[in-house]
């Protein structure tokens, strides 16, 4: 227990301020006076060390809730375009790691895959179990999916369309010729990333699509090496 | 402090420190623990799920790229995330409404409601579970001005306003309100 040292010159002036520096609702000049004290003053300092450690325990009562589908994705993206920046072509590199080790905890595979995986190649790269191509249109890279073999199986895409926010759908073709929509996603200013699970299917899919709700290809993929 | 009893064993300052030199595993291990606290602090704070995704990753890149900076001795990382959130948040709110937050609105009123509900309480640690009691037990007023400081930044001059009370007044729930909490939280851990 802190035995309570007595206050100093001053401390009754900025008392009922230092609740409110603790919360970080202080501003301007009031904050700046309460600031200079705190930092001169053992007991306020103290003070304020307890009151903004019981703030942090009420944020901690906030309720959790799940983010939206493709989160992840779309934040390690955003992390190597450099935060708001889009990027419109194949991956970085370090892009690619991170997407790997994203896709590693998700789907238990290892990382060595992508080290060699291609950027704007529309042929298809496997490895590991885990195959990945461009998505392209008219021989422009878009983005990339990923194709997981596991058990469930997974299929991942990010995709950078230039086109307006719209809902798009994922269609795959399997060996078979069959057609399969996998799931819808919403494109933001043209930009999505999107993923879903594909049970018992995986094995078989040759190739991936994005469709406009009017069914325009948007971007293709070749899942065959 | 709360430190992270995750069930794979690593905690969260580990793994903070496997993002500083780099490693994107740790990274995105970091972000799967964290991002539904993450992002459920944002919704409950901007109420709109396309802008608390923005935020929330906005957090989560900030905290990654600044993960070096971490002092452990100033608090936990959990707290360290949800005040970055929190006033990421915050400016958000700011820039999209003019409107300030209809105080029959808050999320965590309810969540703080004087009505018991024993079986949240297992969901959170022990010091939390004792601030959530704590607040629970607040005078109305004392616990709406402690949530809106708190969830929402409002500062006391705001506070007044929406409560149409003086700002003495709302300076006076806002001291009294966390100052009891913290008597509280720390009387039952004197316990």
């Amino acid at each position: 227990m802190r035995v309570p040292r007595p206050p100093l010159p001053g401390c009754a002036a900025v008392h009922d301020d230092l609740t409110e520096l603790a919360l970080g609702i202080l501003t301007g000049r009031e904050r700046s006076e309460v600031l200079a004290h705190v930092e001169g003053c053992e007991p306020c300092a103290a003070e304020l060390e307890e009151l903004a450690a019981t703030a942090d325990l009420v944020l901690q009562l906030a309720p959790e809730a799940e983010p939206p589908v493709g989160f992840e994705l779309r934040l390690i993206q955003r992390l190597h375009a450099g935060g708001t920046a889009r990027r419109r072509i194949g991956p970085p590199r370090a892009v690619r790691s991170a997407v790997a080790a994203l896709l590693a905890l998700v789907v238990g595979f290892g990382t060595a895959w992508l080290a060699h995986a291609p950027t704007s190649s529309p042929s298809a790269s496997s490895s590991a179990g885990l195959t990945s191509a461009a998505l392209t249109s008219k021989g422009r890279s878009l983005g990339e999916v990923y194709l997981s073999a596991g058990k469930p199986a997974w299929l991942f895409m990010a995709i950078d369309s230039g086109a307006d926010s719209e809902l798009v759908r994922c269609e795959v073709t399997l060996a078979d010729g069959k057609v399969v929509t996998v799931g819808w996603f919403h494109l933001s200013g043209g930009y999505g990333a999107w993923g879903a699970p594909l049970p018992g299917v995986s094995g078989q899919v040759r190739t991936a699509r994005v469709l406009t709700e009017r069914g325009t290809v948007l971007a293709s993929a070749r899942l065959v090496a | 402090m709360i430190r992270n009893s995750a069930p794979d064993g690593v905690s969260d300052e580990a793994l903070l420190s496997g993002m500083a030199v780099g490693d994107d595993r740790a990274g995105v291990a970091f972000v799967r623990r964290f991002q539904r606290r993450v992002f459920g602090l944002a919704l409950g704070i901007v109420g709109d799920p396309g802008l608390a995704e923005d935020v929330a990753q906005e957090a989560l890149i900030r905290v990654w790229r600044h993960s070096q900076v971490f002092d452990a001795r100033r608090g936990s990382v959990t707290s360290w995330v949800l005040t970055i959130t929190r006033n990421l948040a915050i400016d958000a709110l700011r820039v999209r409404r003019s409107v300030p937050v209809d105080p029959d609105d808050l999320v965590w009123m309810d969540l703080t409601s004087s009505e018991h509900q024993p079986e949240e309480e297992v969901l959170h640690s022990d010091a939390v579970g004792r601030v959530q009691t704590a607040l629970r037990d607040l005078p109305l007023e004392q616990r709406r001005a402690v949530v809106l400081a708190t969830m929402y930044g409002r500062t006391a001059i705001e506070i007044a306003e929406l409560e149409s009370i003086p700002v003495g007044t709302a300076k006076g729930r806002i001291r009294l309100g966390l100052a009891k909490l913290r008597s509280m939280v720390s009387a039952e851990e004197a316990q």
